[in-house]
């Protein structure tokens, strides 16, 4: 039976470049997503690529889809093997002054709240087969901060601290925590908001001299789920080709 | 086979971590220069790599020595021609608490373990720079974060391999090498023995939120990791190895 692994965010940029690495290494790939419709297309350019993919809709600040989606998959797959929680992004860019209560939490909820529901659930199916992976994203801001960007910051410095923390209650188990943090990625999400010139001249100073490749991120996420990196736990792989080097 | 006819040199690779690594990477199809200040043992690791079907060469060095690192270099360009990987593992650790410890202790623990990261990197980025490419992996130490008892001088030197990397990657990142650290955690080798019993080390190994006793093997796949393609956008990270010791 090939491992089975359960991406949120996994229809679009990162989590769709994870789908199709996880996917061409042989793994079972749910890919759990807010837009259903992008999920079903990531699956079936899976299955056209000679992968398993299954697609499914869910809201990442809702524990009870989350509970029922989990539920389901569990029961139907009998294991989860690997949980890499993508879902999130920062939606706003705009100071503090102007940022609504309701803004803030949609931005806090998606990223770190979701990560900890997604966990919540899986982590009793791994803890039963005492083995599994968690991998959850961060971003090089979540170190740095960024300005305009409040929320997101603390969401995803967040989110490396909840990890570590769950990394230490899950160890005992044989189940290994860690997080990926990208940093500037070319995702449709972002490469829509400025020009390629723009970019480049904005990103001038990563030392590898390009901004990354969704690719270059998925590459991390497979690592940290094979043999190689089973000893590995509660710690932070910064994809940034240089620009923050903590 | 990810390093299907890479060149890579290892430093320190006739014994413990960086032996296991030298046999990583030639099972990965790497040649392998096994760069040891212990000659015969550094043979030995290429005779085992000549097993595995690896083309491999001894090469006597002390990497704290200019003239000795320069034909290393030497002898790894004149062999093969080209460098890939440089992976600098060679260090001592001589325990001694800092009140006791001597200047020369020192100075030895200093350009043995920063001084060759230095001197090492120092011959062969013009081999690197001249393809575009390659890989500069240099073995650190959870030490380094966590500091350690009577290894001051230890500790100072492999923070400053943090350093020296992260600033190998902004000067080489432009010419697409990549220069990144691993810090292990403490592991069933020869060098933590100096300083304690037996029993005492094997609870401290033990001691780790996985329960795991960390061996030289356990280290091989992040470095192999790290030298593939599948890494060529992570450069200037310190990557902890030491199942979950510490999480920084």
């Amino acid at each position: 039976m090939s491992q089975v692994a359960l991406i949120t965010g996994g229809a679009n940029g990162i989590g769709r470049a994870v789908a199709h690495r996880m996917a061409a290494g042989g793994m079972c790939v749910v890919i759990a997503d807010f837009d259903g419709a992008a999920a079903e297309s990531v699956k079936s350019e899976i299955a056209e690529s000679g992968g398993k993919a299954e697609a499914l809709s869910v809201d990442v600040t809702r524990a009870n889809e989350i509970k029922a989606l989990v539920t389901d998959v569990g029961k139907r797959y009998g294991q989860i093997d690997v949980l890499a929680n993508i879902a999130g992004g920062s939606f706003y860019t705009k100071r503090i002054e102007e940022f609504t209560w309701a803004e803030w939490k949609e931005v806090i909820d998606v990223n770190l709240k979701g990560t900890f529901l997604m966990c919540r659930e899986v982590a009793p199916i791994m803890q039963r087969q005492k083995r599994g992976r968690i991998l959850n994203t961060a971003s090089n801001y979540g170190l740095t901060g960024a300005a305009l960007r409040t929320p997101y910051a603390a969401a995803k410095a967040g989110i490396i601290a909840f990890s570590k923390s769950l990394a230490q209650e899950l160890a005992p188990y044989g189940i290994l925590v860690n997080i990926v943090a990208p940093g500037p990625t070319d995702t449709p999400r972002v490469m829509g908001k400025e020009s390629p010139e723009a970019r480049r001249q904005r990103w001038s100073n990563i030392p590898l001299g390009r901004t990354g490749r969704p690719e270059d991120i998925a590459e991390a996420f497979y690592f940290l789920t094979t043999p190689e990196s089973a000893w590995i736990t509660g710690q932070t792989f910064h994809v940034n080709g240089g620009l923050v080097t903590p | 086979m990810r390093l299907q006819g890479k060149v890579a040199v290892v430093t320190g690779g006739a014994q413990g971590i960086g032996r296991a690594i030298a046999l990583g990477l030639g099972r990965e199809g790497a040649k392998v220069v096994v760069a040891d200040l212990q000659a015969d043992k550094a043979k030995s690791v290429v005779d085992e790599l000549t097993n595995l079907g690896s083309e491999s060469l001894p090469v006597e060095v002390d990497v704290a020595s200019e003239s000795s690192v320069k034909n290393l270099a030497q002898e790894t360009l004149g062999r093969f021609g080209h460098v890939d990987i440089l992976v600098n593992d060679a260090g001592v650790y001589p325990a001694a608490l800092v009140v006791d410890m001597k200047e020369a202790e020192w100075d030895r623990t200093i350009n043995v373990n920063l001084g060759g990261n230095f001197l090492c990197s120092r011959a062969f980025v013009p081999s690197l720079r001249a393809q575009k490419s390659g890989r500069i992996i240099s073995i650190a130490s959870g030490i380094a974060h966590y500091g350690a008892k009577e290894g001051a001088h230890y500790a100072a030197s492999k923070a400053a391999i943090i350093g020296f990397v992260k600033s190998l990657a902004r000067e080489l990142g432009p010419d697409g090498i990549t220069a990144n650290a691993i810090c292990p955690g403490i592991a069933n080798t020869a060098l933590p023995r100096g300083h304690r019993t037996e029993e005492e080390l094997m609870h401290r190994l033990r001691s780790n939120p996985l329960g795991h006793v960390l061996e030289p093997e356990d280290f091989v796949g992040t470095i192999l990791f790290l030298a593939s393609d599948a890494a060529s956008y992570i450069t200037g990270q310190a990557i902890n190895v030491n199942c979950g010791s510490y999480m920084i």
